[in-house]
Formats: structure tokens, sequence, C-alpha cells
């Protein structure tokens, strides 16, 4: 076997080890702030229909300008973000109605949300590395700066799903910019055994565990279906790959796999043909594993998933891959024969 | 093993315990890996959602004892739901 499937296999457990203890630990400081649960966004009107589009970070969304045509198809469903996202959503003028945050990490991911505290560059070189939002790869302070200012402008009109296991950072910034919080907790292990820690969760602060699927955006994606009840559910932006090109230095996940294997980490990365652009993308251990959780949990949803990407590596039973166009075309000649039947 | 070592002479070479260097390796083994997982567990075989105790029947978005537990507990800052319209576009705020 490849080394990258096989150190793929064993991250349902490394990403046990990885987020459990921080992310608990975050739960319990965010108790005090917990005065909703997800479950009542369930009930309350976020678009129409029941369409929904989930915006993942992934590189198809520049690529393919995956947000500018949602933004002109007039699309009415529910728009459901991974925190990564964000930024490039109100960037290209589409607000959208949930953001999902799960990562615990204490300083990274409320950059996401543009972060008024920063005021030079930091030392942690991961926003000017990642490959999923360059804007900030090119100046990180004034990325920041505009975001600043899109957040504070937009944050009333944007509801966030926050695992508990979410940074402090990240609730503190979103209440500053009156983002309503709903919560949830992560799925940490089988709640059936007695001393699992998701029941330990659920048993302090009652909220429901979601199954988290490894990354923000598939947890955006279960939000969407589980929680909002969506049966269509559109994907843009939730490539679960690299995009050709991409250097080695660039992926998520460089510095790590090179502390592990030194020489050999480009061992673990898998290259796989797109069926439909025939472009060949790559993935990490990480982001095969997360691609093989995807399927996992598509397969058994009671939803139509629909990869819009029109790229990346999410193929497979329980997907139907239909350009966004399409997708966008269906929902609106749907929407339009449910008011004139109506 | 040190047991075994035990002598009225010294040994030129340093014995490595090799059971202790098994533990060191997986644990480094482990540390490295828990570094390439991701920023949320995925528990295999398990549903989506899990609310608790009593699951409601309807399953997905319904509200339940969970729900009316959290409820209960949660005292709303600023919760009037109608004034938080929905998003969609800046031209076109809310749904």
């Amino acid at each position: 076997m490849e080394l990258g499937r096989k150190i793929a296999q064993a991250l349902e457990a490394a990403t046990f080890e990885r987020v459990a203890g921080v992310g608990l630990a975050n739960a319990e400081v965010n108790r005090p702030r917990i005065a909703r649960s997800v479950l009542e966004l369930a009930e309350t009107p976020l678009g129409t229909g029941d369409t929904a589009i989930v915006v993942g970070a992934g590189p198809s969304l520049r690529r393919r300008r995956s947000l500018e045509r949602l933004r002109a198809s007039g699309f009415a469903g529910a728009i459901v973000a991974a925190d990564g996202a964000l930024g490039a959503c109100l960037r290209a003028g589409v607000v959208p109605h949930v953001v999902v945050s799960v990562d615990p990490h204490p300083e990274r991911i409320v950059r996401w949300f543009g972060n008024p505290a920063l005021t030079v560059a930091p030392a942690d070189d991961y926003f000017r590395r990642q490959e999923m939002d360059p804007v900030h790869r090119e100046d990180e302070l004034s990325a920041n700066r505009a975001l600043v200012e899109l957040v504070d402008a937009y944050g009333p009109k944007i509801k966030v799903a926050a695992a508990t296991s979410a940074a402090p950072a990240v609730v503190e910034r979103c209440e500053q910019a009156r983002m309503e919080l709903y919560w949830w907790n992560p799925m940490y292990d089988d709640y059936d055994r007695p001393e699992s820690l998701s029941r330990r969760l659920w048993n302090m602060n009652g909220l429901p565990c979601l199954n988290g699927g490894g990354n923000v955006g598939t947890a955006a994606w279960v939000v969407t279906h589980a929680v909002l009840g969506r049966k269509r559910i559109g994907l843009v932006g939730i490539d679960l790959g690299y995009a050709p090109g991409t250097p080695y230095e660039q992926t998520q996940y460089y510095p790590e796999l090179v502390a592990l294997l030194g020489d050999r980490y480009r061992e673990a990365f898998i290259h796989t043909e797109n069926p439909v652009t025939r472009e060949v993308w790559f993935s990490d251990p990480a982001y095969h594993w997360f691609r093989d959780v995807f399927l996992e949990m598509a397969r058994e949803a009671d939803c139509e998933t629909f990869n819009c990407t029109e790229g990346g590596l999410l193929e497979g039973p329980g997907i139907t891959t239909v350009p966004l166009d399409a997708f966008l075309e269906s929902t609106v000649a749907a929407g339009r024969k449910e008011r004139t039947n109506g | 093993m040190p047991e075994f070592l035990k002598g009225n002479y010294k040994l030129a070479a340093s014995i490595e315990d090799k059971a202790d260097a098994a533990d060191s390796t997986d644990e480094f083994e482990k540390k490295a890996l828990s570094r390439l997982g991701g920023s949320i567990c995925f528990v295999s075989k398990k549903g989506l959602i899990w609310q608790g105790e009593a699951q409601p029947a309807g399953g997905a978005a319904a509200a339940g004892e969970a729900t009316a537990r959290t409820a209960s507990r949660a005292t709303p800052e600023n919760g009037d739901k109608d004034k938080a319209g929905g998003a969609g576009t800046k031209d076109s705020p809310g749904a």
C-alpha cells in the first residue's frame, strides 16, 4: 500500500489525539457563553426551499469563480460556509447565512474572521504558506484589516454554528462582530461507551453532538443536512485535494510530513485524475482521509449531495458530480415551479 | 535485561533496552501522526448527529429532549430570531 494511504488509515485515532484534549478544555472555557443550541437554527428562516450550498475554502473556489457565479445566479437557498471561506464569500458579495467553526487552534482560526488585534505579521507562517486563501499570502496585514471591516459590516447578518471546541478567541471575535452563535458538540468518540467523552460533554451542556468528518468543510455539510434538514446540497470549494501545480511546501501538512518522514515526505502525496476535468489533483494523507470519510457519510445520508466544485477529488458513490451552473439553474427552476404551483 | 548483565567487569558497549526503544518509537510515531490529524473528530459507524439519550423521532433538525434541556439551561442574550434576517447576497440580504 502507498505510504500516504497507509498513514491515512491511522488518522481517525490521530485526530482524536490531536483535538480531544484542547477541544474539551475549550468547551469548559466557552461554557458561560453558550446561549443557544444549533438545533434552534432548524427553526430559523435561512433561505428558501430544501436546497443549500456549502462553501469550502478549496482552490476550485477561485479557479472556477464559484462564488461570483453563485451571486449572479440569484440562488435563494441556504448558504453555509466553512470559516476559512468566509473572507472569500464576503469579498465576492456573498453573505452566508451560517458560518461553521470547529478548529480549537488558539491563534490561527480567528484570522478567518479578521483579527482586530493583529498589528504585526506573526512569526507563525501558516497564513503566508497556506493555499486556501492566497489573499493572506500576499499582504497579511492589509488582508486582515480588510477582512475585519467586512466581518464587522456583515457580522450581524451571519449566524455562527460554533463547535464547543472552537477557540475562545474566535468566540470573542464573533461576539464583537455581533454574530449570533449557535452551539454544538463535536462527536469525539462512540457515545454508547459509558466512559465516552461525547457522552460526558452532552451531560455537561446538553448540546447535540455532530459527527464532524475530520474538517470544517465536512462539518458544514453535516450541519446543513443533519441540523438544517436540507435535502439537496451543492458543494463548492470542497475539493479535499490540492490543485495541479501546487508546491508541496504550500500544502497544509508539509512541515508535519517532513518532520515525520524526512526526505521521504513526497511519498505521502497521492495523485489522482479528476474524471471530469482530467486534471491530476493530489492529496496528502489528511485530505485523503477527509475524502474517504465524506464518501462514507454521504453514502449513508438521507440527502442528495452534488459536487459542483468542477475540480478536486471528491468523487464516488453518494456524490453526484454536476457543473455549478446546472445545479443553480435546476434550483432556480424548481423554486419558480413551486411558487407557480403554490 | 539489566539483571542478566550484572558482573564484575565493565562493558565497553552500552546495551540498549529494546523494549524501551520500541515504546519511545511508538510514542514518537503517535505524536507525529497526531500532528497530521484533522481539526475535528470523525467517529465511524455512527450517525451524523446524537441528541442524547432520548433520541426524538424525525431525526435531523427535530427538537427533542436535548434541545429542551439546552434551551432550559441557556439564557438567550439577544435571542430575537426575527431581528436577524437571513443572509443571501449583499444586494439582496435575507431570503
